[in-house]
């Protein structure tokens, strides 16, 4: 008896229990409604939803409403009608839209992720599936890495740099390019040689390299970096230099003047400097010289002249014979069929000594000619 | 002439009295008490004395001193105007100063290339003929002296004279330009006038022994003056004249086009025309006081071709002239012995 006695008490309180859960949810009769309760999202995403709150009583409802089991690092806000709620007021059949914001943070493992909408008893469980593993780190791209240009060329690089730490961070700026080489930071268009970037932000900033003068042709990797205490990114630029011609000719001091004596000739030095960063191939000299005049090359050409070196040719100027004195012009050329170099030289003929000895010899033997009338005639 | 006499008496030691030694200038008696003049010294420095004093002197050296002045004062009135910028004489301004004229008066060259004749042959032509007209040459050749000394004397005293002028009126010139434009010569200029002067003193003397010839060959003074005068205007006038007739006579109107005839026939022209003295003068001058000049000759446009305009340095400027300043010397040394050969074989009477 007292058996049986047991069992009707026990379902008499069931019955009671289920009698009051029915009561409850018929009492209460409120709703939690998103379309999308698990979404696969990468690391860093924000996550919009939509929660729709449905009273679906007779009676007017006051409903709490808190998100519960957050993971760690995420953040939320829980928004209706630009406003935080923490409570809603329901009429019958009414309806209100929440609108909730989940951040995820970078810092974030691979996996499914859950987190609960609770409105009074109601339970609303989302489930978000981070789909790889998050980063704690700084994001430093460029599109375009590589370009191309001559040794005169400046090269403008465009590169994002991301903060996506959870903290503010300053970076320092700094590269390891090739003795020479001039790179300039440029973020927000200012130089400088740090930024301070606030969480999950960016800064477009550019980077200006250019080449030193002397460079030779050749493909050439700029490192650069951010650093901060606890976090770096690297990038390489690569600029490709392609080879430009260019030449000097001159002369050893500079001088460009010299003397002949009309019908003789001079031996000039001339030095020719490769002063492109390609090789020359196959130099050739010419002038330009008054009429009757000569110039010869030694040697005729140069075969070949690296970037940087320099090649001496002696230059042989001969004056025309009846050329009258004063000063000439003579222009020496340098040739290639890339790239040509001239000299003007200044050239003063003298006339040659000959004459004037005639003259001289010619007045002496009018002089000797009185010399011996005066022995001849004038003791006596 | 008596003078003269006497003093070579009285430096010979011979008769030497008071009033002998008295004719001596006083310097050079303080200066050679003890010591017995050389009687060639004694002759210049009498020939000298009396050629300063001389009328014909005063007057020639009066009319070559305003000439000059004269053209200074156009060459410091023009000389702004003459100097151009990006002129390659530039650097020359001094030398303008005896170059530049605005066409009223003639420049200094000119002046002296058309004066120096007519200073050489008045100093020069009355040399000999008027001591032997005079009488005085037999009684200065009575002297115990080389027949020479008198001949080689006159000429020496006259060219001193003759220096001394041009040099004084030379650097007159510079002294006033110094002072009127404030620019001082360059060394190169300074040597460029000095040479200058030389050479007039070169052209001067030239016609002075021309001038002393003419005294010996003749007897009257008024005939070696005129025949002096009658050659200097022939070189001066009538020998272009007659140039010019050649050269129009023998030029062929058929081959005027081609240029090589034409240089040809400049060539002979110039060549001509440098018999004359004053033309080697003026030439001569022309190049050492414009240094731009770079050729006396006709030039080729091939020549030109490549050239810098610039001055010429001062010895390829001398070099240029070197045959002009040969033939003067050359000329005036053979004027001097077709003087003296005639004069030493001479027989000379008193009268």
């Amino acid at each position: 008896m007292s058996c049986s006695k047991k069992f009707v008490k026990r379902f008499i309180i069931s019955l009671i229990g289920f009698a009051l859960l029915n009561a409850s949810v018929s009492a209460q009769g409120v709703t939690l409604y998103t379309p999308y309760t698990k979404i696969a999202v990468p690391p860093g995403e924000t996550i919009n939803y939509t929660i729709d709150v449905i009273n679906h009583g007779n009676a007017r409802k006051n409903v709490d409403i808190r998100v519960s089991a957050m993971p760690q690092g995420w953040t939320y806000d829980l928004k209706s009608g630009g406003w935080n709620v923490k409570q809603l007021s329901l009429l019958p059949g009414g309806k209100k839209t929440l609108s909730l914001k989940v951040n995820v943070p970078y810092k974030v493992k691979k996996g499914t992720f859950r987190f609960k909408v609770i409105a009074g008893s109601q339970v609303l469980p989302l489930y978000v599936e981070v789909s790889r593993q998050g980063t704690y780190k700084t994001d430093f791209t460029c599109k375009q890495t590589n370009m191309e240009g001559t040794s005169k060329s400046g090269f403008t690089f465009s590169t994002e740099l991301k903060n996506l730490t959870g903290e503010k961070q300053r970076y320092a700026l700094q590269s390891a390019a090739p003795r020479g080489w001039s790179v300039i930071f440029k973020p927000n268009y200012k130089q400088a040689t740090s930024v301070e970037i606030e969480p999950n932000q960016k800064v477009n900033m550019t980077i200006e390299v250019k080449p030193p003068h002397s460079v030779q042709a050749g493909t050439y990797k700029i490192p650069v970096r951010v650093v901060t205490n606890n976090s770096s990114a690297a990038l390489t630029l690569e600029v490709v230099i392609t080879g430009n011609y260019d030449m000097e000719l001159t002369t050893p001091t500079g001088l460009l003047s010299t003397k002949i004596t009309a019908g003789d000739e001079r031996k000039v030095e001339l030095l020719v400097r490769n002063t492109g960063s390609a090789k020359l191939d196959n130099i050739q000299f010419l002038s330009t010289k008054p009429v009757n005049w000569e110039v010869t090359f030694d040697p005729k050409t140069v075969d070949e002249l690296g970037p940087g070196q320099t090649a001496e040719v002696y230059a042989t100027i001969k004056a025309y014979k009846k050329a009258v004195a004063g000063d000439y012009v003579a222009k020496i050329r340098a040739r290639t069929p890339e790239v040509s170099s001239s000299v003007t030289f200044r050239i003063t003929v003298k006339t040659p000594m000959l004459m004037g000895w005639l003259g001289i010899f010619i007045i002496l033997v009018a002089l000797g000619s009185v010399w011996y009338l005066f022995r001849k005639f004038g003791r006596r | 002439m008596t003078d003269t006499v006497e003093q070579i008496q009285a430096s010979h030691g011979k008769g030497m009295t008071g009033r002998l030694r008295f004719v001596l200038f006083s310097g050079v008696r303080k200066k050679r008490e003890n010591h017995v003049v050389h009687p060639f010294r004694v002759i210049v420095e009498r020939e000298i004395g009396d050629q300063i004093r001389s009328w014909r002197f005063i007057i020639l050296i009066l009319i070559i001193a305003l000439t000059t002045l004269g053209s200074l004062y156009t060459a410091l009135t023009n000389i702004s105007e003459a100097i151009k910028p990006d002129d390659p004489a530039g650097s020359f301004i001094f030398l303008k100063l005896f170059t530049i004229s605005d066409g009223t008066l003639p420049s200094f060259i000119v002046f002296i290339s058309f004066l120096g004749p007519l200073l050489g042959i008045g100093l020069g032509f009355d040399a000999v003929n008027s001591e032997h007209n005079n009488g005085t040459l037999s009684r200065l050749l009575a002297q115990p002296i080389h027949r020479d000394y008198i001949i080689n004397a006159k000429f020496v005293g006259y060219l001193t004279v003759i220096s001394e002028m041009f040099f004084a009126l030379g650097f007159l010139v510079m002294g006033i330009g110094i002072i009127a434009t404030g620019i001082a010569p360059s060394p190169e200029e300074f040597l460029r006038i000095v040479l200058f002067l030389l050479l007039s003193i070169i052209y001067v003397a030239f016609w002075l022994n021309m001038s002393i010839w003419f005294s010996v060959r003749f007897r009257q003074p008024a005939t070696a003056a005129l025949t002096g005068i009658s050659v200097w205007i022939f070189f001066t006038v009538f020998y272009p004249l007659i140039v010019s007739l050649i050269m129009k006579g023998i030029s062929n109107p058929a081959w005027v086009s081609n240029p090589s005839y034409q240089i040809l026939l400049e060539k002979l022209k110039l060549g001509l025309m440098r018999f004359a003295p004053n033309v080697l003068f003026s030439e001569a001058t022309g190049t050492l006081l414009m240094p731009t000049v770079r050729s006396l000759g006709p030039l080729t446009m091939e020549q030109i071709a490549g050239t810098v305009p610039g001055p010429l340095p001062l010895g390829q400027s001398v070099l240029l002239i070197w045959p002009h300043v040969t033939a003067l010397i050359s000329g005036t040394v053979l004027f001097f012995v077709l003087a003296y050969v005639p004069f030493m074989r001479r027989e000379i009477r008193s009268r």
